[in-house]
């Protein structure tokens, strides 16, 4: 019961923290910046509307937006939210949803190709990419995890016997998988310095330029399902961040929001200080964050002695 | 009487037909089709009937009085025959409508005989008791399937492919008979048994003999030179056979070996593994640098070999770790990944085969659009796309799971080399699936969407229903094994029933993983059809206009300007460089109205340089060099036999 309470907690404030971005933004430059709720209101417009679809498109464009959000929403069944209990739960269940996640991106790719648009094509040339290079890191934090407590899905990482906490005796690793993670975050999200979502220029675009010709319904469900990604990745930075008692229940919430709404003014903050990265430093950035989890996954030798 | 000679003889004889009825061309190809099902079909049923007890199958045959030539079957080759069974009736199939040349017809007769004899070897190789006998299906396998490469001798490029595939497959056996020479000459038998008894150094020394003479066949790299050479040369229906069987009987004859010699060496599965992720990461990254769809294809075959090695090595660790879980999961992974390959790759060089046959053209640049005007092969295509890439809710994607599970558990033991090497593993079992689903992104997304790039492609039509029907029948396979895991993974862990030295894995944890893994992919497929319906709601009474694409404020003056597969796959082989060589012209805009200008890349493969580069050009040189040996002067000839007889006489009577 608690478990389908927190997840549709989840599902419905999702929207709301973008929100949270867009204003931290907004104080940096001065302005007053969109409401809170901004997200929802342009989620209920696209809903209301009808669609455009381009002569040259397939099914594989209609089923790209339906796939990558049924992907995003199926991650959030497995996933602790706040240490409490996921609906779903089984060893092994990591590998499945990031391959799940990794199924959306082949729709989008793929739907992206289907508007025979260069840019689209240029977009989603670079989205494989970088999704490829990203997939090495968040495999070398599943080894890392593996060797730090045995378990193989997100309910054992943080709800399990030994969770994997900063208070561990390993814990100090943890440090650099946030760093690594949090690098992951911003390039899987397709957030400044590895794409810039409010650039408008197409040829400098990634994931915009691929979603171009979505419109109405189809857009909303698109951009739902970004929402649900980016949320499950902070929710996992966020429980690296405080540990939490899985026996609170859903008294854990509270806390796990607050912290959850940090993760995310940390990321308009680096989108406010920063710029955009050329595309060719991109891959090194990612490879950074790789680098830095084999690095960890390394010392765990010296501590399973 | 025994059921699974009888499908032997169907299968022989189906492929003889041909060679008497070649004039009446439809019933040529009908009687075949007919003939070459059935007869695979009874043998699926001899198998399946004696399931329990399939040693009741075997039988011998003394031939020539001195050797015994013996069939026998275990668990193992159960499994790797049902492959065969599967994929050679619907490949037979397919060859009814894309062998439509009358005027070919004596050729396309031949072709269908050696189709036969090449699926009956197999069999064959399968089921060989003795090494003698293994020797010999195995040369009959080699030389049938070179016919088949050879099926355009016209063309200089069929030549030469068959031409190199003939040196590996003739070397790869001579290396082969070596190690199984190493063998008789301690044991003094040709029965594998007595393989156990052999010193430990000895054993090294069988296996990886073994290991390169089969690996050649597998594809193993830096072996796999004749394989982007052979399938584009051979008819599309063959590749799918050569691809999707005939190279998985490399690979059971590394496991055969491996497991009758009973050593638990560490060395031998770590040697497995690490050209297990090698063969991968090439395999896939020289597949995104093609732009021959044949030629992709056969470098995803390298890869999925990789794979499938990735997950025997994890297996032979196992074993020599004492861990019956990690071996059980490694080897049945390995297992389950043989038949999910076989039925995805030999659908892709089918679908493949489909398009080059309707367009006439194999360069992926050149097509596109073909969803539109060949939706039935597009679909089946973009499962296969699908399932390769290891995506679930797809069967590639079981076998990969198990395979990672089986690395994860090597992950908890101390020896730091294998630490190492399951650490690699993992990351590039990630790596093999981001790459390959970034290569078939771009086979759908540049063939079967966007406009097609050329006016010509704009009224193809859809290949005959005998082309289509196994397509379908193949996807629907994938999807099936996707959704009922629980079944095929016990399937695959039987697989290693019979072997020595392996227990099974405990049956309840199979069945507990295959629960959890149909979980996942129907759950999944549940959110999708609830947010399908949820959209088909929401459109409801809604206006929905068409038009062109949106161009950025530029419209679109022809279809070329799409991205191509070159420029699509171009960032990523140039990032991996060191290994890939890409040869690219360059391009300088001189003018401010700049002329026409062209660019060509190519990507050059390390192992067929280094080949070309280490061994044949040094050995081309010193041949040359012994040239004057030979000078057409016959009395000269004559000398060197005089000579030659004069040494031998000395040297046996001094």
């Amino acid at each position: 019961m608690e478990s389908i309470l927190s997840l549709g907690l989840a599902l419905l404030a999702a929207p709301l923290f973008p929100g949270i971005i867009l204003k931290v933004k907004a104080l940096f430059v001065g302005k007053k910046g969109p409401p809170l709720f901004i997200k929802y209101y342009t989620f209920v417009k696209l809903l209301k509307k009808g669609s455009a679809y381009s002569t040259s498109t397939t099914f594989v464009f209609a089923a790209g937006p339906i796939i990558s959000c049924a992907g995003a929403i199926m991650v959030l069944f497995f996933f602790p939210i706040g240490a409490i209990a996921p609906v779903f739960s089984f060893h092994g269940d990591v590998i499945v949803l990031f391959y799940i996640l990794g199924l959306g991106r082949f729709f989008t790719i793929a739907a992206a190709l289907d508007t025979a648009s260069p840019f689209q094509g240029m977009g989603a040339a670079r989205e494989a990419f970088f999704g490829t290079l990203a997939e090495a890191s968040i495999f070398a934090i599943l080894i890392l995890f593996y060797r730090m407590n045995g378990s193989l899905s997100f309910a054992d990482y943080f709800t399990g016997l030994q969770p994997i906490s900063l208070t561990s005796p390993a814990g100090s690793l943890l440090l650099l998988v946030i760093v690594s993670l949090f690098m992951v975050l911003l390039t899987e999200n397709s957030r400044v310095p590895v794409d810039d979502p409010a650039t408008h220029l197409e040829l400098t675009m990634i994931h915009e330029v691929m979603v171009l010709d979505h419109s109405g319904p189809d857009l909303a469900l698109i951009e739902l399902g970004s929402f649900y990604k980016l949320f499950f990745y902070s929710a996992f930075i966020t429980l690296m961040l405080c540990p939490l008692d899985p026996a609170r229940g859903l008294l854990n919430l509270p806390l796990f929001y607050a912290v959850l709404a940090l993760v995310y003014v940390a990321i308009g903050f680096i989108e406010s200080v920063t710029a955009r990265f050329k595309m060719r430093r991109t891959p090194k950035f990612i490879l950074t964050s790789c680098t830095l989890v084999f690095f960890a996954a390394i010392l765990t030798m010296g501590f399973n002695k | 009487m025994n059921i699974f000679l009888l499908s032997l003889c169907l299968i022989v004889v189906g492929g003889s037909l041909p060679l008497l009825t070649y004039r009446r061309f439809v019933l040529t190809k009908f009687l075949y089709a007919l003939t070459t099902t059935i007869g695979c079909l009874t043998g699926l049923f001899a198998l399946c009937t004696s399931y329990s007890h399939l040693e009741r199958l075997s039988w011998s045959w003394s031939w020539l009085h001195t050797f015994s030539l013996s069939f026998t079957f275990d668990s193992l080759s159960f499994f790797f025959l049902l492959p065969i069974f599967l994929i050679c009736p619907l490949a037979a199939i397919y060859s009814f409508h894309y062998f439509d040349d009358e005027e070919k017809s004596f050729r396309i007769a031949v072709n269908l005989f050696f189709t036969n004899i090449l699926i009956a070897s197999m069999i064959l190789v399968t089921t060989a008791g003795n090494m003698l006998t293994l020797a010999l299906v195995w040369e009959i396998m080699s030389v049938s399937s070179f016919f088949l490469v050879i099926y355009d001798y016209e063309k200089e490029t069929s030549r030469t492919a068959g031409y190199l595939y003939f040196l590996f497959a003739q070397a790869g056996a001579l290396i082969i008979f070596a190690s199984f020479a190493v063998i008789f000459s301690h044991t003094a038998s040709f029965e594998f048994n007595g393989a156990a008894t052999l010193p430990e150094s000895t054993k090294l020394l069988v296996f990886f003999l073994a290991f390169i003479g089969f690996g050649s066949k597998a594809g193993v790299f830096p072996l796999h030179i004749w394989l982007p050479h052979a399938h584009p040369a051979a008819p599309s229906h063959i590749s799918a056979i050569m691809s999707g069987v005939m190279i998985k009987m490399g690979i059971y004859g590394i496991l055969r070996i491996y497991f009758i010699l009973e050593s638990t060496n560490l060395l031998m599965g770590q040697t497995i593994l690490v050209f297990g992720m090698i063969s991968g990461v090439l395999g896939v990254l020289y597949a995104l640098g093609k732009h021959n769809i044949k030629r992709l294809l056969a470098y995803h075959s390298v890869e999925n070999i990789g794979i499938i090695l990735i997950g025997a090595g994890l297996g032979m660790i196992g074993l020599s770790l004492g861990d019956l879980t990690m071996a059980g999961f490694g080897f049945g992974g390995c297992l389950l990944h043989v038949l999910n390959h076989s039925i995805f790759k030999s659908l892709l060089f089918m679908g493949a085969g489909t398009v080059i046959k309707q367009t006439g053209t194999a360069h992926v640049d050149q097509l596109g659009g073909l969803m539109k005007t060949m939706p039935t092969t597009g679909k089946s295509f973009l499962v296969g796309s699908v399932s390769i890439s290891g995506l679930p809710p797809f069967n590639g994607f079981i076998s990969e799971f198990l395979i990672y599970f089986a690395a994860f558990i090597g992950l908890q033991y101390p020896p730091h080399a294998t630490l190492l090497l399951t650490i690699l593993a993992i990351i590039s079992l990630a790596i093999i699936g981001g790459l390959a689903s970034f290569c078939f992104t771009k086979v759908v997304g540049i063939v079967f969407l966007g406009e097609p790039r050329s006016k010509q492609f704009t009224k193809t039509t859809e290949g005959g229903l005998a082309m289509t029907i196994p397509m379908v029948i193949l996807a629907t396979a994938c999807l099936i094994i996707g959704i009922f895991p629980q079944q095929f993974i016990a399937l695959a862990v039987n697989g290693l029933r019979d072997l020595n030295g392996l227990e099974l894995l405990d049956p309840a944890l199979c069945t507990a993983i295959g629960a959890q893994l149909a979980l996942a992919s129907r759950l999944f497929l549940l959110i999708f059809v609830v947010i399908f319906f949820i959209r088909k709601v929401l459109y409801r009474k809604k206006e929905i206009t068409s038009g062109p694409t949106w161009g950025c404020g530029f419209t679109q003056g022809t279809t070329r300007i799409q991205y191509t597969g070159t420029s699509y796959a171009r960032t990523v082989v140039s990032f991996f460089k060191p290994f890939v060589m890409l040869e690219e012209s360059t391009i300088r805009l001189k003018k401010i109205f700049p002329g026409q200008t062209t660019y060509t890349n190519q990507v050059g493969d390390i192992a067929e340089a280094g080949m070309a580069k280490g061994l044949t050009g040094p050995l081309v040189n010193l041949l040359g060099r012994l040239r004057w040996i030979q000078h057409g002067n016959v009395q000269l000839y004559i000398g060197y036999i005089i000579m030659a007889i004069m040494v031998v006489l000395l040297t046996l009577f001094i």
